[in-house]
């Protein structure tokens, strides 16, 4: 089969890793994938092409409206691929009523200027077929596709035991392991979570080693957001100088699993909007490639559905501090519990597993 | 005939009076017009709808950004409204080739901006519109689409006059035209005139953004000359407002970006002025302003010696007011919206 995905790539942010792997698996499987546009020098291993007659279907992966390509690539794509081979996947659950966690929501009408229903009738038109990364999708006319996955091929240092694994691990601490705790993802709604971990983890700052937050707006809330009372974005400059937190920009998507793993511990956050969904992201599955041992900060029904059995060890709830001096005092049993994940992950979350559950739905 | 307008709906700014207008004129007429999206209470009088398939024609209203057309909000229309049926009135002449006018007023940056914009419309519609008279492109099709309601007319001596002189208007590449002819004009007449008032956005702050878009130039402007001369600026006012925001001056002026001028652009206020309770005076060649206006209208160009007729507007409005009359009875007849209905179906039609 021959694929197109529509969407924005860019390098720090949203779907550029996922797309990378069906173009990489369904190569292997004998199926021609791409993204529509032409070829960019700044993502080399992403094939494009812009003969949409040369394709069988079209999948829009959405998280913003510009996701959407501009007229007249939108107009050409309407009208050259049918209404029945179009496939949208609903990174942020727009395609619902209006749902509002904490401040976050699935239509931000006042920064992109649309209301619910425009999202709702846009998806509609665009496409027969809906999808949204959640097991659960609140409307009986979306299914459910995870699209993000697992890729064991990334993991940087798959080790035999948890022992070895908690060797390592004490071995580099203060030494090969710059960071005590690293978060790689932008400020976007997921400041109230970040400021409570912080709090939380503060009495133990001087035994964790530095830590440090990358991507974007960590270092103070943005102009406009205080232009225009916007809170998606707040940020505390006193108390990340208290923590002794360090901010820094962006990172690039090929180069977030090194770095978390230069961290002994990295915390997995999704917005409050996507906790209420269950909606997955690039991030819950990155995390555990990486050398270091995530910190699920997610609710409890996420973590089973997702993550398997072992992954309720990793799960620190409302005793952060309490889990974390436990997993310093013995990393071995959290270790084990990091390796069992992966296994269980590269078992059902697999990209090659995506690659099928899509062809499923594509028939 | 159905008509659906789609457009980047602002309360103070832009073609809203139009469609309002349309919506009331097609009423009158047995049409009906309304504009996409849903019920807001900012926009009284006008009708929503979202129903694409109960709608003959869909019109874009095209000023000048063209982000608001997003591929979400584009989808739908371009999967249930056929090409044929699709129209963009191109209000501020993006369509035309890369214009700048005296190294100042511009309608695209470059090229590739034009080319943009173009793809963007080449995509949407075969049928381009103007208004104005004299396009520059033969595929573009004339409409004047702005005209005259009635309906909007302030009753004299229902507004307390609180000013000799009312600018309404956006601080939208008009800054030169005001500092080099009118802002001298009103220096020499100062002393003779009462209050002066600034009526829109941006005569004293340049917007979010445009120094990075490159735009600053199109925002300039001068606190305190503004001072030194005794006017004052108030904020913009909402579609609803603008004729009773101009019946609070002796004389409102109006002023046109150089690019309008020079492409004979129509806009709103060409005819909301007139229904104002004021003595209008548009700072347009009077031969355009008898054009559009009829043989009356040349009397109320700012054209030459501004000062003079500032201080005659304001010292003899009775002089003036047989000369507005006329230009009302003129606008009545040739630019109703009930005119204007007509030849937008036409073209539509066509």
């Amino acid at each position: 089969m021959k694929i197109l995905f529509v969407s924005r790539l860019e390098r720090s942010a949203r779907a550029v890793r996922p797309i990378t792997k069906y173009a990489e698996i369904g190569k292997q499987l004998g199926h021609e994938v791409a993204v529509f546009g032409e070829p960019r020098a700044d993502f080399p291993s992403v094939p494009h092409a812009m003969d949409i007659h040369a394709f069988d279907v079209a999948i829009f992966v959405i998280y913003e409206a510009w996701d959407f390509p501009d007229l007249p690539h939108l107009a050409h794509l309407l009208d050259r691929m049918p209404k029945e081979r179009r496939v949208i996947i609903d990174c942020t659950g727009t395609y619902n009523e209006t749902i509002s966690a904490e401040h976050d929501s699935n239509h931000l009408k006042k920064l992109n200027g649309h209301q619910s229903w425009e999202w709702i009738e846009g998806f509609d038109a665009v496409a027969d077929k809906i999808v949204q990364p959640t097991l659960r999708p609140l409307r009986q006319d979306v299914r459910s596709f995870l699209f993000f996955g697992y890729d064991p091929s990334a993991v940087v240092r798959a080790y035999r035991s948890a022992n070895e694994a908690a060797q390592e691990w004490l071995s580099q601490n203060g030494a090969g392991k710059p960071y005590g705790i690293a978060y790689v993802g932008h400020n976007w709604e997921r400041w109230g979570q970040v400021r409570r971990f912080l709090e939380a983890i503060e009495p133990l700052k001087d035994r964790l080693g530095a830590i440090h937050l990358r991507g974007w707006a960590w270092d103070q809330r943005p102009e406009w957001a205080i232009e225009h009372g916007f809170e998606g974005v707040d940020v505390d400059p006193a108390l990340l100088k208290r923590v002794g937190v360090k901010t820094g920009e962006s990172i690039p998507f090929s180069e977030v699993i090194d770095f978390q793993g230069k961290a002994r511990f990295c915390p997995v956050f999704h917005r409050p909007l996507f906790n209420q969904l269950g909606l997955i992201t690039n991030r819950t599955f990155e995390t555990f490639c990486s050398d270091t041992i995530p910190l699920l900060m997610l609710p409890d029904r996420v973590i089973e559905d997702i993550y398997g059995p072992d992954a309720c060890h990793l799960a620190p709830g409302d005793d952060v501090a309490g889990r974390l001096e436990d997993m310093m005092r013995r990393p071995e049993f959290y270790w084990d519990a990091v390796l069992k994940t992966r296994t269980y992950l590269a078992a059902h979350h697999s990209y090659a597993r995506r690659f099928e559950e899509l062809m499923a739905i594509l028939d | 005939m159905n008509i659906l307008f789609v457009m980047d709906k602002r309360t103070n700014a832009g073609s809203i009076q139009a469609v309002a207008s349309y919506v009331r004129a097609g009423d009158e007429l047995g049409h009906t017009i309304a504009l996409y999206g849903q019920p807001d209470p900012k926009y009284p009088g006008m009708r929503w709808s979202q129903d694409l398939g109960k709608f003959d024609h869909v019109v874009f209203i095209c000023e000048f950004g063209i982000g608001w057309m997003s591929g979400l909000r584009m989808s739908r229309i371009l999967t249930e409204v056929p090409r044929t049926k699709r129209a963009i009135l191109d209000a501020d002449g993006m369509y035309n080739p890369v214009l700048c006018i005296d190294m100042y007023d511009r309608n695209h940056r470059d090229d590739h901006g034009r080319a943009f914009w173009v793809g963007h419309c080449d995509a949407l519609a075969d049928k381009i519109l103007q208004p104005t008279c004299e396009p520059l492109q033969p595929t573009v099709l004339p409409v004047p689409f702005y005209g005259y309601d009635p309906s909007l007319r302030v009753e004299p001596g229902t507004r307390p006059k609180s000013f000799d002189i009312v600018h309404v208007g956006h601080n939208w590449w008009r800054w030169r035209e005001v500092s080099s002819s009118l802002l001298p004009a009103i220096e020499r007449i100062r002393p003779q005139l009462d209050g002066i008032c600034f009526v829109g956005l941006w005569w004293d702050m340049v917007p979010a953004g445009a120094r990075e878009d490159g735009l600053e130039i199109a925002f300039e402007f001068d606190l305190v000359r503004f001072g030194r001369l005794g006017i004052q600026i108030k904020p913009a006012v909402p579609f609803t407002q603008v004729a009773s925001a101009m019946s609070e001056g002796r004389v409102t002026i109006m002023t046109q970006r150089p690019l309008f001028r020079r492409l004979k652009l129509l806009t709103a206020k060409y005819f909301e002025i007139f229904c104002a309770d004021t003595i209008p005076l548009v700072m347009l060649d009077p031969a355009h302003a008898e054009s559009v206006y009829g043989p009356a209208g040349r009397e109320l160009a700012l054209n030459g010696n501004i000062a003079d007729k500032l201080l005659d507007a304001v010292q003899n409005p009775h002089k003036y007011q047989d000369i507005v009359r006329d230009v009302r009875r003129h606008l009545a007849k040739h630019h109703s919206y009930h005119n204007r209905t007509q030849q937008l179906i036409e073209v539509l039609r066509a």
